[in-house]
């Protein structure tokens, strides 16, 4: 097949091709990272640029936090290192917030693909390393110093060879420092398989490079995205939200232009900075946006770089959407989360019938102890709150939104970490009334009969301003966290004794439109199954 | 003598065919049959089938000495949610794991994804007072008193007849489960019971309770069924031993078959694998991928040193386009099976990027395919493949259905090549790669999860469709060979009869390598040895054991599989090495110095597998064609001979481009291709550039 025929058959055929290389890539880093968030959260991703750093593929499951960032880095590091002074077996790699993905947990490792003499494409990947120092995951941190090592722009591998300093800089910098290297070198073994797939690719299909299969996949994604967004009704959409802070609320601001089949994203009058890790790096914010619109135009496309053209994301400098160093970005997606139901609730007008009401979110908590058996606990228990409503559909209980972490099973937490976990139930009417509900939220309550003193790590959201409906709906049950049935503050600190006791009350998912529409059988299902109870309110 | 000598029968439910194979091991030959599946009441085609075949044979019922069944009937009710009003007991504090799921979307974009609804709905779900711990230890005796008002008034309220016991960590102590089970049996006798620690004693409780959920709600229907089915057949006479088939390429009697009906859950498809391997072992070709392409779906398995690669995990009806989350998972030994929505009726469209995606809507039998002529209006796969000419218009089921070549041009044409501005030709030949890269897709991915290298391997293709797309397939993946086996129609009944009895246990039971001592090790294998040989006792006393670990790093996220050597004791001192083995079999190496954690024993015990050998061909001579026609390949339609698959000689090669037909499939074969008929009647086709 020659370059000359790429029609739409051939198009479609190499472009699936190419997200299976991708998804290929993904299966290989899932399969040798230690980091459980990596393993069983996808908080990872796997990124295709071609040679001129445009992205091309991306894998199918990653966090949404991943969307677009990959190309703003790679010309981060090329910037250091132009692609004229790359040769085959290098690699590069960075976990710098505001040159890779928002905080320094996540390592962003690239390696340049040479075919025929000359480099063909770019393979990033990227994942959230087990440690890197610090204060540790959290948001304490008052600057980015405390928040770990911070890599520049380095050559981990130069022509196949290792730089032994570096590998040292990072063990000595970091807790578990086995699983940081393994993870590191699961990155590295991820980029070299995809080395061998893209080179294959190219003598497969009889190409050169990929300059024109790029530009087809990145045109047709473009009017695909461009096409949605002219469907939508022109108009600048303002929205204003308030959040918990860690000393106060935050004010979030966004300003939408529909104009045409082009999308404009402003944060102006978002309130500044705070010295604690929340802050979000602009990378991360635009990642959100550009994650939100996607799913509204186009959720089944495949990720690259022409679904992004439309859509321009700009924030003021320093806003807690931009900050700048040397303000901590740690916990950034405790902020950054918001920019989901900011930005929906913004445009709740202009699309109505894809819009959702907002999510209960995820709740994290971070344990550390020691087990019953003498081992050292460290792992984080996830929760979710309801998922919000949309037209025509509740919303699923106990799902979350935007982020995405499976629970752990109580049986295998309980095993991990010699706590008990009481119950675990669904709260009846914690989802907002409307004519479809939203999600319901869950309370669970964990005993620690670890026979020793445990810390809680808490950093929860949505306790003063719960997930808001839209279109009439109801809002949903806030989150509330107590210790010994005391309500305690949600973003602190906390040393269980033995036997004490840590509850987690799980937001429900706001509400869509007016509860005085909905269906009798929905109602009455609900009675049924208990969950809404008539004294509860059912928007009877 | 485990398996008596004389007639074996296989039998098969399908969705649209139920197939039979009857071998005669003295002749060491078989005849085949097909009959229309009854959903009414699928033992009526079982026993119409079974003696119409047996009359063609000239034979009764007397002179089979074994049936080994395998159906769908189990996944079909869970499927279309036709079983018992089931209800659940659990542990006070959780009686919504259901409706919670896993927390987690599988579909971060689709904000309007769909999860299935617990097939035991909330209000048929009751609390009782109990609690045991991780370790087994009681906090909480059972307040058996509670729980038998709880029950009563689940019978009365909801008249429930199936009920699921599923208490949290049951798996580590079930003595309240057992207790439970004892007080609802003595008081309401009609109740049909299904205990979590007997269904499926692993941790993760939402997989957990949902298998055995799944357990209750389908006991009652499939022991009625095979109640029928074994009164049938003894009233023709049949006085043989009867088998059924289970997911993971085994038999099992009838009698643990009712007790675990979750087991046989996807018991077609695995005698379909289970045949590739028997293949792949005949021919000495042990790594192999076993690809089955049929109506509405395309279903693949890796076969690894002649045996089909098992799992203890699958996901039974799935409820939004097949996607992987969206179904209920199933926790129980199963052949590693990938599922992919593309067929011959697969549906192709235009996606929003302005290429062809086909499936997984599919036109399915009715209307089916615009060919069919029955007023399907959709581009599918099959009208692709006859504008191609791979498939004969007047050959479709060896004649038995004219296809109308006219519309399936004219769908092609109006909804495919026209807005893609392409000619006819290409845009069938788009939507017939695009469903061989599809495949090729899914074999990919599944095989990278799992460490399996395919480029030296094998395919086995099988299925309506199978063999149309097979070289293509083999061709994205780098295959050097493809095997198209003798009686590929009715490969899953055939596989039947290649599987052995067996019958496997595992129980989660978490321990640091480092804190075992040889004794704790060795009576935790044996005793579950002991409960996997139970059900086998009678049937035969020659069994194999196999034991399997899973095992991780301490702290990371995922398991592997490990298989300890043969023999009875395999010292502690050896599990590192024999670990780090594995791990660099799949992850390539990254060894750490990390405490190692054993997460779930298993224990596998397995009958000699039965022989089965044919006989080859009998034609004899050069191949002649028995005609020709123009056929796509290469950009462009050639000339290309046809030949008749069943009067092909032992040792006929054949070049490509040809077209080989035998009445359920037609295999292709491209130029530069060639394919041999072997000793058996296979065709195996090497592949150009092949080592």
């Amino acid at each position: 097949m020659t370059q000359d025929r790429l029609d739409a058959i051939s198009v479609g055929i190499m472009w699936d091709r190419l997200v299976a290389v991708s998804d290929e890539i993904v299966s290989t880093l899932v399969r040798t990272s230690f980091s459980t968030i990596v393993s069983e959260s996808y908080d990872l991703t796997v990124a295709l640029l071609d040679a001129d750093g445009q992205l091309m593929a991306q894998g199918t499951y990653s966090v949404p936090v991943f969307m677009g960032t990959a190309p703003a880095t790679l010309q981060h590091m090329l910037d250091v290192f132009p692609s004229s002074s790359l040769h085959p077996g290098d690699v590069v790699i960075t976990n710098d917030p505001w040159l890779g993905t928002g905080h320094t947990f996540d390592i962003n490792v690239m390696r340049p693909i040479f075919y025929g003499g000359r480099i063909v494409a770019y393979v990033i990947s990227i994942t959230h390393l087990p440690d890197i120092g610090g204060l540790g995951f959290g948001a304490a941190a008052r600057e980015i110093y405390h928040e770990g090592l911070r890599l520049p722009i380095c050559k981990l591998f130069e022509a196949d060879q290792q730089n032994d300093f570096i590998i040292e800089l990072v063990r000595t910098n970091v807790r578990a420092p086995d699983q940081v290297i393994g993870d590191l070198m699961a990155n590295v073994t991820a980029t070299k398989a995809g080395e061998a797939m893209l080179t294959d690719f190219l003598t497969e299909y009889g190409l050169e490079d990929f300059t024109a299969l790029s530009g087809e996949i990145r045109d047709r994604s473009e009017t695909a995205t461009r096409a949605r967004i002219a469907e939508m009704a022109d108009g600048i959409y303002k929205n204003q939200i308030q959040i918990e802070g860690v000393d106060g609320p935050l004010t979030l601001a966004c300003s939408i232009e529909i104009a045409g089949d082009a999308i404009s994203v402003d944060f102006a009058g978002t309130d500044a900075c705070v010295r604690r890790g929340i802050n979000v790096p602009f990378c991360y914010t635009r990642a959100m946006v550009l994650y939100s619109m996607k799913c509204l135009t186009v959720p089944e496309l495949p990720n690259n770089g022409g679904s992004v053209v439309p859509i321009t994301v700009t924030a003021p400098t320093g806003c807690l959407l931009d900050a700048q160093p040397p303000f901590p970005t740690g916990a950034r997606h405790m902020i950054g989360h918001f920019v989901s139901p900011l930005v929906f609730g913004a445009l709740a007008e202009a699309v109505p019938d894809s819009i959702q009401a907002d999510c209960g979110m995820l709740d994290l908590m971070t344990f550390q102890g020691t087990h019953r058996d003498g081992h050292d606990v460290s792992t984080i228990y996830f929760a979710s709150g309801g998922f919000g409503a949309l037209a025509g559909m509740d919303g699923a209980e106990t799902t979350p939104g935007p982020s995405n972490m499976a629970v752990v099973p109580v049986e295998v937490w309980e095993t991990l970490t010699s706590t008990t976990i009481e119950h675990k139930a669904l709260l009846p009417n914690s989802g907002g009334l409307g004519e479809f509900r939203g999600g319901l939220g869950q309370e669970v309550v964990i005993r620690n009969d670890s026979g020793h003193l445990m810390t809680v790590f808490c950093m929860a959201n949505r306790t003063e301003f719960p997930p808001l409906g839209l279109m009439g709906g109801g809002p949903g049950r806030a989150r509330e966290h107590r210790v010994n049935d005391v309500t305690v503050d949600p973003k602190g600190h906390y040393e269980l004794a033995p036997g004490d006791r840590i509850t987690m009350i799980e937001a429900g998912g706001g509400g869509f439109g007016d509860p005085r529409n909905r269906a009798r059988a929905a109602i009455d299902t609900d009675l049924a199954e208990g969950f809404t109870t008539s004294d509860g309110g059912s928007g009877t | 003598m485990p398996y008596p000598t004389g007639y074996r029968l296989g039998i098969d439910i399908g969705g649209t065919f139920t197939d039979f194979a009857l071998y005669d091991e003295l002749g060491e030959s078989f005849a085949i049959h097909k009959q229309l599946t009854t959903p009414d009441d699928p033992a009526r085609a079982v026993l119409e089938g079974t003696t119409a075949l047996l009359d063609q044979q000239g034979l009764d019922l007397s002179s089979v000495v074994e049936i080994v069944h395998g159906t769908t009937l189990v996944t079909n009710a869970v499927i279309e949610r036709k079983g018992a009003v089931t209800g659940m007991l659990t542990t006070r504090g959780f009686r919504d794991i259901l409706d919670m799921r896993q927390e987690k979307r599988y579909d971060v974009f689709d904000l309007r994804l769909v999860f299935p609804d617990p097939l035991v709905p909330r209000r048929r779900r009751a609390e009782v007072n109990e609690r045991v711990h991780y370790d087994g230890t009681i906090e909480h005796a059972l307040d058996m008193v509670g729980a038998r008002a709880v029950l009563a008034d689940l019978v009365a309220r909801e008249n429930i007849t199936s009920l699921a016991i599923c208490l949290l960590h049951g798996y580590a102590n079930p003595a309240h489960e057992r207790a439970l089970g004892e007080m609802a049996a003595d008081a309401f006798p009609d109740l049909t019971i299904s205990l979590s620690s007997e269904v499926c004693p692993e941790w993760r409780e939402y997989e957990r309770f949902t298998t055995t959920c799944i357990n209750a709600f389908t006991q009652p229907m499939f022991d009625q069924y095979l109640r029928r089915l074994e009164h049938g057949l003894t009233e023709q006479g049949f006085a043989g031993q009867l088998f059924v088939m289970s997911s993971s390429g085994g038999t099992l009697t009838p009698e643990t078959a009712r007790k675990f009906p979750v087991r046989v859950i996807e018991s077609g498809p695995a005698a379909g694998a289970q045949m590739s391997a028997f293949h792949g072992r005949a021919l000495n070709r042990p790594e192999l991928l076993s690809f089955d392409m049929g109506g509405t779906t395309a279903k693949g398995a890796l076969i690894r040193g002649g045996e089909a690669i098992k799992v203890y995990f699958q996901e039974v009806a799935r409820v939004h386009d097949f996607k992987a989350g969206s179904g209920l998972p199933v926790k129980s030994p199963v052949i590693d099976m990938i599922e992919i929505g593309a067929g011959g009726g697969s549906i192709a469209t235009l996606d929003v990027r302005g290429t062809i995606s086909v499936g997984p809507q599919s036109a399915g039998a009715d209307p089916g395919p615009a060919c069919y002529g029955q007023g399907g209006k959709a581009a599918t796969l099959t009208d692709a493949n006859v504008v191609l000419g791979y498939l004969d218009p007047n050959f479709f089921l060896g004649g038995a259905m004219a296809l109308d070549v006219e519309a399936a041009e004219r769908v092609i044409e109006t909804q495919i090549a026209t807005p893609l501005k392409l000619p006819l030709a290409r845009a069938a030949w788009g939507i017939h790669e695009i469903v061989d890269e599809d495949v090729a897709r899914a074999f990919r991915i599944h095989a990278s999860e799992r460490g399996f290298d395919y480029r030296g391997s094998s395919m086995v293709a099988f299925g309506g469709s199978g063999p149309v797309h097979a070289m293509g397939v083999a061709r994205k993946l780098g295959i050097p060979r493809v095997i198209f086996p003798v009686a590929a129609g009715v490969m899953s009944a055939l596989g039947l009869l290649a599987s052995p009895l067996t019958f496997e246990v595992a129980r989660t039971k978490q321990a640091f390598v480092a804190d075992l001592s040889m004794e704790n090790f060795s009576s935790i294998l044996a005793e579950l040895e002991a409960e996997a040989r139970a059900p086998l006792q009678d049937a035969d006393t020659d069994l194999s054991i196999v034991r399997r670990l899973d095992m991780r790093y301490n702290g990371q996220g995922h398991e592997i599989e490990v298989t300890l050597p043969p023999g009875p004791e395999t010292g502690i001192a050896a599990l590192p090495d024999i670990f780090r083995e594995h791990y660099a079999a799949i992850h390539g190496a990254a060894l750490l110095d990390t405490p190692l954690v054993i997460t779930t024993w298993k224990v596998e015990a397995t009958a000699n597998a039965p022989e089965l050998t044919t006989a080859g061909p009998e034609a004899q001579g050069a191949a002649t064609p028995k005609g020709s026609r123009q056929a796509y390949f290469d950009e462009g339609y050639v000339t290309t001979p046809v030949y008749d698959r069943y009067n092909l000689a032992v040792g006929t090669v054949i070049e490509g481009p040809a077209l080989i037909e035998e009445r359920e499939s037609t295999v292709i074969i491209g130029p530069g291709e060639k394919v041999d008929v072997d000793e058996f009647g296979n065709l195996v086709a090497e592949l150009e550039g092949a080592p």
